[in-house]
């Protein structure tokens, strides 16, 4: 009773320091959000019965070398898209698609990109209903299916959710494939989600091992491998849809190295928690070096924060919800005077404006006639604001449409410093928006500075992107922190530059903590400028776009 | 910006104790449009260079520190003025004053960087702990901006095409970087768009030419202008500490909204911008006549115009403001197309020299880059332990001398009281030019101390 008395004051504690910290900090007005002009894009839409209700993800990563990035766009019954980016330096968007490629499958619901074998060229892990892909990047956005190269089991699972990360000393990621409802089970659909499946190399090798079963399954829409303590190792948090799940909640696997996973519990103190979960996006929010995690749902989305601990104590996974205090339940659609609960998919956290102050991006659509909820339920641009919350700035930076969002990205699309969106619709065609800042479509204005950075670790080591690795970039008396992570978000993520919004840095000291723990120096460098922070290296590698 | 002094009749009675010395901002797109004389404009600038700024005007940053990104400190019992941490003059003119309002400044009038950035107790004025720098003359400002200006054009189209023919030949492409004559050193770019910096000289890997401070950190006399205004007054500028940045219109917590817009920026900028540039001044005796005379053959026979050139090229004298190159947080044409522009030719024409192909010479003894200045064996110049915005203790930017002859005392502390001793002082890249110059008889010495005595600032 006691301790729980203690932890309830140190809660309590910890949230008045919190809201301190930031009204101390600043006095709350609207931050405001940068203005986004539609772009035309190839017909693309993501179609479907039943299994493409959810799904629909986007990976953002550049396979062409030239550093601006392409789109692999799933299409549910519809074929995926590859679309290469043709456009220029702080010019419109301007992408086509790439025809007479082995992407082009049908089933996708979603996929993720990173350099599975390390060999500088971006992979791709393709999650399908029924078997999944492993596609070995060959540069000049040509791929080929690597699935027997890498002993790569692809199942016929329904698969709606992926992450990855590096396990030391070993020559390939460990993946994870989350799967939704078993189809094949009696009294399909309810519940009868299907068991996770964890895929690790065989020690040394470049070939995968057989799959795993992370059991039980809860009916996966995200999965993120974060290191949520700062342990050193990542584990595992899956965003479960209680739509189908039967006795099932929010989970967090412990996932130690060689050893095999186990899901934390209430003993660990994990609290329970049962949401229609969707999408992972993850940040520290609080500055405290941890990160913090929002949760998509239908109506009842989280941002979950670290609950305080006992000092020296070993931490445990209790966290606690910080939405509502934040301004980021986005719990009904902005629009209309609705009072209906909206749906939320994709999450991502990203500094849209550049003002130094961390935004969210969340996108929403009914399912699919599910005629409680909204049917016209916009996506959210949440602005972060100087006491630490957000506010909607999605009408402002007209982003406003109706269609039933699923997947997105918010990536810097023609190099300009400036983060950039696209959405992928269900039944409808997606969206592409350019950032013109405080600008218009003919007149970009620039917002504040920015940072564009990607991590090397060279040979012998493995992981040369540095995956689960910490980046720490610092200005005055300012930190900003991001994990490099693959997965999250909602069927669909990232691999290529980490964008940093910087306020008015002109110029910034930069580390990491690299995958194994082992931190590098501050490094220095200039705002508003791509580059590559190499292990080892004195100082940061310079990089600009060709045109 | 308006001063109030510049209030109607019918407004006196409500003014009547008020100590404001400002009543509200300018509006910059106003002054882009030509609602004033670019004589109004520039006497509005030096109202603001010259005033005494009061608490009611926003004085004082009890909540923030001088750092250039707007940054908290600890609130609380915090001095109004301190002499290392800021604010620590109550108008520009308190220290730029020696050759009038915009001039040099004694060694009484030093700053002290780094404590800028920290709480008001740390206070050591220490060299491992501090930067300490003298207040130089911002005569001729304009013209040295607008040299950088076209110089970071000219790096960066260069860059630029080395950029696009490694990408298309598939090589590494190196390419040397030159404007005005000055070499930049070089860049190497890799056919990935990687860029070897290694080989620059003189430059950040930014490749933005940086006329003010010394060590060359300042970008334009606009970003300049803003971070002084927090740093010496309190006073802050909305393109900075406003709501944008910072989420509200007093960042620090004084009590006054908005301190300054950027149409009072842009009056404050200009007003710099317009002092005129030195110039020689000849003595009337023959005697020393023929002494400066000769001393300028032997500075330039020694080596000193290696680095200290005597005069740049500049295509246009056509002062716009905003620039191109500030950083987000100083007002740029990057945020606005409202620009004004001022012919600074038109300002002093008595005063402009060309060149035999009719191009406006800058006569300002500078290369507008950093070297290396000292070293072991003179290591005068290098006596912080820290370095400022990224550049090493030992290199400084070349200084202009073309106001040298008004601007005792030397140094970018200000602590050396003769030109001899500034000349001695040099080291590192300038060693063998210091020995040239050692090696001259005594009365040739002289003649180069003649020479640089002639280079004078008038108001």
């Amino acid at each position: 009773m006691n301790n729980k008395k203690n932890r309830l004051i140190s809660d309590i504690n910890h949230f008045a320091l919190f809201l301190a910290f930031h009204l101390y900090f600043a006095v709350a007005e609207a931050g405001e959000a940068p203005r986004f002009v539609l772009e035309r894009v190839p017909m693309h839409a993501y179609e479907g019965g039943w299994e493409h209700f959810v799904g629909g993800g986007v990976a953002v990563f550049d396979c062409s070398g030239d550093g601006f990035p392409e789109l692999y766009v799933s299409g549910g019954t519809a074929p995926a898209s590859l679309l290469r980016n043709r456009s220029g330096v702080a010019e419109a968007l301007d992408f086509v698609p790439l025809a007479d490629t082995p992407l082009a499958l049908k089933g996708v619901t979603g996929a993720y990109p990173l350099d599975v074998d390390d060999d500088g060229h971006m992979d791709l892990a393709v999650l399908r209903v029924g078997p999944d892909a492993l596609f070995r990047g060959l540069g000049g956005c040509r791929f080929a299916l690597a699935n027997e190269a890498w002993a790569f089991d692809p199942g016929r699972a329904w698969t709606t959710a992926f992450s990855a990360m590096w396990e030391p000393g070993q020559r390939l990621p460990t993946l994870v494939f989350g799967h939704y409802v078993d189809r094949q089970r009696p009294g399909a659909p309810f519940g009868t989600c299907h068991d996770n499946a964890l895929l690790r190399p065989i020690d040394g090798e470049r070939r995968y091992g057989p799959r795993v079963a992370l059991r039980p399954g809860y009916c996966a829409l995200s999965m993120l491998f974060s290191d949520w303590d700062r342990d050193g190792t990542p584990d595992l948090r899956v965003s479960n849809d209680r739509q189908y799940y039967r006795g099932g909640q929010e989970q967090l696997w412990r996932v130690p190295p060689g050893l095999r996973p186990r899901a934390y519990t209430l003993a660990d103190g994990w609290r329970p928690l049962k949401i229609w979960g969707m999408g992972i996006a993850s940040h520290d929010l609080t500055g405290d070096g941890l990160p913090d995690y929002f949760l998509t749902s239908m109506a009842d989305n989280k941002l979950q924060t670290l609950a305080p601990q006992p000092f020296g104590a070993d931490r445990r996974p209790e966290f606690t919800d910080i939405a509502y205090t934040l301004g980021a339940t986005v719990h009904r659609p902005y629009t209309d005077g609705a009072i209906r609960p909206s749906t939320a998919w994709h999450a991502e956290f990203a500094d849209v404006n550049n003002d130094g102050r961390i935004d969210l991006f969340v996108a929403k659509g009914n399912v699919e006639g599910m005629v409680d909820f909204a049917q016209r339920d916009p996506n959210n641009l949440l602005i972060g604001q100087a006491d630490g919350g957000f506010v909607e700035g999605a009408p402002t930076a007209g982003i406003v449409t109706f269609e039933k969002a699923r997947g997105a990205a918010v990536a810097d699309l023609n190099l300009d410093g400036m983060l950039d969106l696209v959405v992928v619709n269900r039944a409808a065609p997606m969206e592409l928006w350019r950032n013109v800042g405080f600008g218009e479509r003919d007149r970009p204005r620039r917002l504040g500075a920015w940072l564009m950075l990607h991590l090397h670790q060279p040979s012998p080591r493995s992981n040369r992107k540095g995956i689960g690795a910490w980046v720490e970039v610092r200005s005055g008396a300012h930190i900003w922190r991001r994990e490099v992570t693959v997965g999250g978000g909602h069927a669909g993520g990232q691999a290529g530059w980490l964008h940093f919004g910087l306020g008015t840095a002109e110029r910034v000291d930069v580390r990491v903590q690299w995958p194994d723990g082992q931190w590098g120096p501050w490094l220095r460098s200039f705002t508003n400028h791509f580059i590559q922070v190499r292990r080892g290296a004195e100082r940061p590698r310079y990089w600009l776009p060709g045109a | 910006m308006m001063l109030a002094s510049d209030v109607s009749v019918a407004d006196l009675p409500a003014r009547i104790g008020d100590e404001r010395v400002l009543t509200g901002p300018l509006d910059h797109d106003a002054l882009a449009t030509g609602t004033l004389s670019v004589a109004e404009m520039i006497a509005a600038g030096r109202h603001l260079f010259v005033a005494r700024f009061t608490k009611a005007d926003g004085a004082g940053r009890p909540a923030a520190t001088a750092a250039e990104v707007p940054t908290r400190r600890q609130l609380g019992d915090t001095p109004a003025f301190h002499r290392t941490s800021g604010p620590d003059a109550n108008a520009c003119a308190g220290c730029h004053i020696q050759q009038g309002p915009g001039g040099s400044g004694d060694f009484a009038m030093n700053v002290f960087v780094a404590p800028q950035d920290m709480e008001w107790a740390f206070d050591s004025v220490a060299p491992d702990l501090s930067m300490e720098r003298g207040t130089t003359a911002i005569h001729g400002a304009g013209l040295l901006e607008l040299l950088a200006r076209e110089m970071t054009r000219d790096l960066q189209a260069q860059r630029a095409s080395a950029v696009a023919e490694a990408r298309r030949t598939g090589d590494t492409v190196r390419v040397g970087l030159a404007s005005k004559g000055v070499s930049f050193g070089s860049l190497a770019v890799d056919p990935d768009g990687f860029l070897d910096v290694s080989d620059l000289a003189g430059i950040h890997p930014d490749l933005i030419v940086k006329p003010f401070s010394q060590k060359a950190v300042t970008r334009s006399l606009r970003q300049f202008t803003v971070t002084a205004f927090n740093t010496h007054h309190g006073l802050q500028a909305t393109e900075r500490f406003g709501t944008r940045w910072t989420g509200g219109a007093d960042f620090d917590k004084d009590g006054v909204a908005d301190e300054l817009g950027p149409g009072d920026v842009t009056a404050a900028v200009l007003f710099q911008a317009a002092l005129p540039p030195p110039r020689q001044r000849l003595p009337d005796h023959p005697v020393l006549r023929a002494a400066v005379e000769e001393g300028e053959r032997l500075f330039d026979l020694v080596g000193c115009t290696s680095c200290h050139v005597p005069a740049l090229e500049l295509e246009s004298a056509l002062f716009t403001e905003p620039g191109p190159y500030n950083p987000p947080g100083t007002l740029g044409t990057a945020d606005t197309d409202a620009v004004v522009a001022v012919d600074l030719v038109a300002l002093w024409p008595e005063r402009v020299t060309r060149s035999a192909n009719g191009k406006l010479l800058v006569q300002a003894y500078t290369d507008m880059k950093r070297h290396r200045i000292a070293d072991a064996d003179r290591p005068h110049f290098a006596n912080e332990l820290l370095t400022q915005n990224f550049v090493p203790r030992d290199q400084f930017r070349t200084a202009p001398l073309w106001g040298v002859g008004s601007t005792a005392p030397y140094g970018h502390r200000g602590d050396l009281t003769t030109l001899r001793e500034a000349i001695q002082h040099h080291g590192g890249d300038a060693t063998a030019v210091r020995q040239a110059y050692d090696a001259l008889s005594p009365d040739d010495r002289a003649k180069i101390i003649e020479f640089l005595k002639s280079l004078k600032i008038e108001g």
